[in-house]
């Protein structure tokens, strides 16, 4: 028979007690929140991912107002090229109607005149801004890139964001993608849609490694330079190239000096200027495809991921309360138990 | 024979007050922290023998002994000092897992996060300034936050500094006072007496002192405690006290500021050769050392690597780019770098030098950022305000596996500290909550052995005084008996 005595009694109440109570605590603190992770320690491994989650949430959420940055602008420069192309079309029916040696002087004044102003319109259109910035600038966005004679005054640069982890879309066409005309037509093949320059960046910063410290105090040592472009090729001639704007303006020449053999010739120019501007829309075109499908990406990450969080982080409820209720239950139990067995002794018994 | 029946009777009337006066002191003592019932030992007195009779003398208090089992009480103060390591070091990191604790607030993961994100915000429109005090206000962000944890790492380790140096006095204080009672237990017992409660003094103090180290005691041939620190070495020897001291060692540092890495116990006799603290493994010293020396200061470290890591990296990017400024160039196009405009290119982010240790503590941004928003590059070209490239390539650092020669980025570095903590916290907590059953186990078989039953003791006192009352009743008698006698005279 083990000896009871007043100190081992009273060591099993508190015992018992502070151990009811401790997990009574811990429910209702999950209870406050519905939360079973509060700290690191309640799940460690959990926690990471949680935080982890979290994080690609806010990259998410950057890449998709990333996103629709770029759309806008996208958008925007769509529209400024389908005005061309309809002002090239618009050039081009003048150009068809004057190319014959019939004509009539006055007329042709008068034609003169509407290309002049087709000329204007399209240098217009060349310095629009969105904002504060000009699209067609390259990387200049500050400043007005064509001269009122159509000179370009811009970068050949193209700018390019990130809208989904690792993925890279223009949002600009500088001015000399879309208003001069090549020799060739190699546009196509430096399409902006080619393997984003930043891919290299996986391996890019190399750490050069020397014993102490880990970073070496001036450089990083890149591979390549941040996102650098590639090169440009083939280099085209500047001279052979000839500028939308240098077109309308020979057009308009042509008609005041009645030289219908420069108005045939410039017809198939024009020709290629519009399947120029038809070609950059079409990229536009498909890199808003390429942005709503890194968004939907984004988004089905974005639910996967929650439900994913929620099963580690989630308390769940009906569980929660059961055992809430039944820790309570056990505590006032141990507690009329304990009321039962302190309150006794054969000292009340004897007179 | 009268006389020999009052001698009897006194004698008995003596053991049975002694027995009440221990069973009252039982009970008046039925709560005191460490104390063992005690319990007479009485014997018949030596009879004498009378011709063919032998004639009993009645009773005599042979000693008054405490119940106690050496083997319980060295049970329970070892799960006495295991509990209490566990049961502290569960105290220390939970403190130190607070500080990573993002789960309900924004933490160092997000921040970062945001830092990062700032500057693809930026790469959207590198034009606007807007942005750029966006950029600013997040890396500030950075900078108070990695402060912030850098202070808070601090103040764990001061306030553990605080305590260990505080149980190193109780310890010498513990110490001297067992030396004493050793002493004078000797002298007690020299002379006779009973050296129950003062045993159990000793014995308390030694349970106080488990909760610091573990210890390891046993009783030489005079009686005296030899007091051991298990794998450090003895604190008390009979009457001598070997005393300790606390010692900080291996300063990290940094100008005026100052970071010791390690805090260790010695011998005040050793002088700093040896730190005992190396070799305790349990106790509240054995949590606070470890919890200190390696945990905290192995979070230091990782934090300090990322804090350069973050600073040099974003350095070697952003110097290579050009200031968000219209820079003057000359008829061929190059660059004129007028000195008194400023730096147009090759400034850094983060200020520069940054030494690897404290680097969280005095991480903070450039001169030239904090001066001008413009400073702050996003284009490789000069003169090309819409170039975002040095703002993206900053941006996918997030990404890049940078840390630890090239195998994490800075969410994983981060990640796997906190996860480290998590995992350390959680395990001392199931060992605490387990090292507290195994406590409250010996506590209540100690108490078993050793502590006092009210119920046992309202048996004895009525027992004793029932014994008392016919030790009364039998004087009586024979008073009876020796008036009989002394009638008969008359």
């Amino acid at each position: 028979m083990a000896r009871v005595s007043e100190g081992s009694t009273i060591h099993a109440v508190n015992y018992s007690i502070a151990k009811t109570k401790e997990k009574l605590e811990n429910l209702q603190l999950q209870g406050s929140n519905l939360k079973k992770v509060q700290k690191p320690s309640d799940d460690p491994v959990g926690n990471m991912e949680i935080l982890s989650i979290r994080s690609k949430k806010i990259d998410g959420d950057q890449f998709t107002r990333n996103a629709s940055v770029a759309k806008a602008q996208l958008t925007f420069t769509e529209n400024a090229i389908e005005e061309l192309t309809e002002l090239m079309v618009k050039a081009k029916e003048l150009a068809i109607g004057q190319s014959s040696n019939i004509f009539d002087p006055a007329i042709r004044q008068s034609v003169a005149k509407e290309v002049s102003q087709l000329h204007n319109q399209s240098v217009g259109i060349a310095n629009r801004r969105l904002g504060n910035k000009y699209i067609f600038a390259g990387h200049k966005t500050l400043t007005k890139p064509f001269d009122s004679e159509g000179k370009y005054l811009g970068d050949e640069n193209q700018t390019k964001i990130e809208v989904g982890k690792d993925v890279f879309v223009p949002i600009t066409f500088n001015g000399k993608d879309v208003f001069f005309q090549k020799t060739d037509t190699t546009m196509s093949s430096r399409s902006p849609l080619d393997n984003s320059p930043f891919e290299h960046l996986e391996k890019k910063f190399e750490l050069q490694t020397e014993e102490e410290p880990h970073f070496k105090e001036n450089e990083v040592k890149f591979n390549r330079t941040p996102a650098s472009e590639a090169p440009f090729e083939p280099q085209v001639q500047e001279d052979l190239r000839t500028t939308m704007f240098g077109e309308l303006k020979r057009l308009e020449n042509a008609l005041l000096t009645n030289n219908h053999e420069i108005i045939q010739d410039i017809l198939p120019k024009f020709d290629k200027t519009i399947d120029r501007l038809v070609e950059v829309r079409t990229v536009i075109g498909s890199t808003i495809n390429k942005i709503d499908n890194a968004v939907n990406t984004i988004e089905k990450q974005n639910l996967t991921n929650e439900a994913y969080k929620s099963r580690i982080e989630d308390a769940d409820v009906a569980e929660l309360f059961t055992d809430l209720t039944r820790q309570q239950n056990v505590l006032n139990a141990t507690y009329k138990s304990s009321a039962q067995m302190m309150n006794n002794n054969l000292m009340k018994y004897i007179n | 024979m009268g006389a020999d029946l009052f001698s009897i009777g006194r004698s008995s009337l003596r053991t049975s007050k002694k027995s009440l006066a221990t069973t009252s002191h039982n009970i008046a003592n039925a709560n005191t922290e460490g104390y063992s019932r005690q319990k007479i030992t009485a014997e018949t007195n030596t009879p004498i023998a009378s011709g063919k009779n032998v004639y009993g003398t009645g009773v005599n208090v042979r000693s008054v002994k405490r119940v106690h089992d050496k083997l319980v009480e060295k049970k329970l103060n070892d799960s006495i000092s295991d509990h209490n390591y566990n049961n502290e070091r569960t105290n220390q990191l939970s403190n130190v897992e607070e500080i990573f604790n993002e789960i309900n607030s924004d933490g160092m993961n997000k921040i970062l996060n945001r830092f990062f994100n700032s500057f693809r915000e930026l790469s959207n429109q590198p034009e606007n300034e807007v942005v750029r005090t966006l950029v600013r206000d997040n890396a500030n962000i950075v900078v108070k936050d990695f402060k912030r944890i850098s202070n808070s790492i601090t103040h764990v380790k001061e306030r553990i500094d605080t305590q260990i140096s505080g149980i190193v006095e109780d310890a010498n204080v513990l110490g001297a006072t067992i030396a004493d009672l050793n002493k004078e237990t000797t002298r007690i017992e020299n002379m006779g007496g009973e050296t129950g409660d003062l045993r159990d003094q000793r014995d308390e103090a030694v349970r106080q002192l488990s909760e610091s180290f573990d210890i390891n005691t046993y009783e030489d041939e005079k009686g005296q405690y030899v007091v051991n620190i298990v794998g450090g070495g003895s604190l008390v020897a009979g009457g001598a006290v070997n005393r300790l001291k606390l010692g900080k060692i291996g300063g990290d540092e940094v100008g005026s500021y100052k970071d010791e890495s390690r805090a260790e116990i010695y011998f005040e006799a050793g002088g700093n050769q040896t730190p005992i603290s190396a070799s305790i493994k349990s106790g509240k010293v054995g949590a606070l050392t470890q919890t200190r020396n390696d945990e905290v200061g192995l979070l230091r470290g990782q934090l300090d690597e990322m804090a350069h890591g973050l600073v040099h990296i974003t350095n070697a990017i952003h110097r290579k780019g050009y200031v968000n400024k219209s820079i003057p160039t000359d008829q061929n196009g190059n660059l004129i770098n007028d000195p008194g405009a400023g730096k147009i290119t090759g400034i850094n982010f983060f200020k520069e030098p940054l030494q690897l240790k404290q680097a969280s503590q005095f991480l903070d941004l450039s001169d030239e950022v904090k001066a001008d928003l413009n400073n702050i590059t996003t284009g490789l070209e000069p003169n090309s305000p819409g170039d975002n490239r040095i703002a993206i390539a900053i941006s996918k650092v997030q990404h890049e596996k940078v840390l630890g020669e090239g195998s994490k980025t800075f969410e994983e570095s981060y990640l796997q500290s906190i996860a480290k903590i998590g995992l350390a916290t959680s395990k001392s907590k199931v060992n605490s909550e387990q090292s507290r059953g195994i406590l409250a186990q010996a506590k209540s078989i100690k108490e078993r052995v050793s502590g006092v039953s009210i119920d046992e003791e309202a048996t004895n006192m009525v027992k004793y005084q029932q014994a008392y009352e016919a030790s009364a009743k039998m004087i009586r008698a024979a008073d009876e008996m020796f008036d009989s006698v002394l009638g008969m005279m008359r």
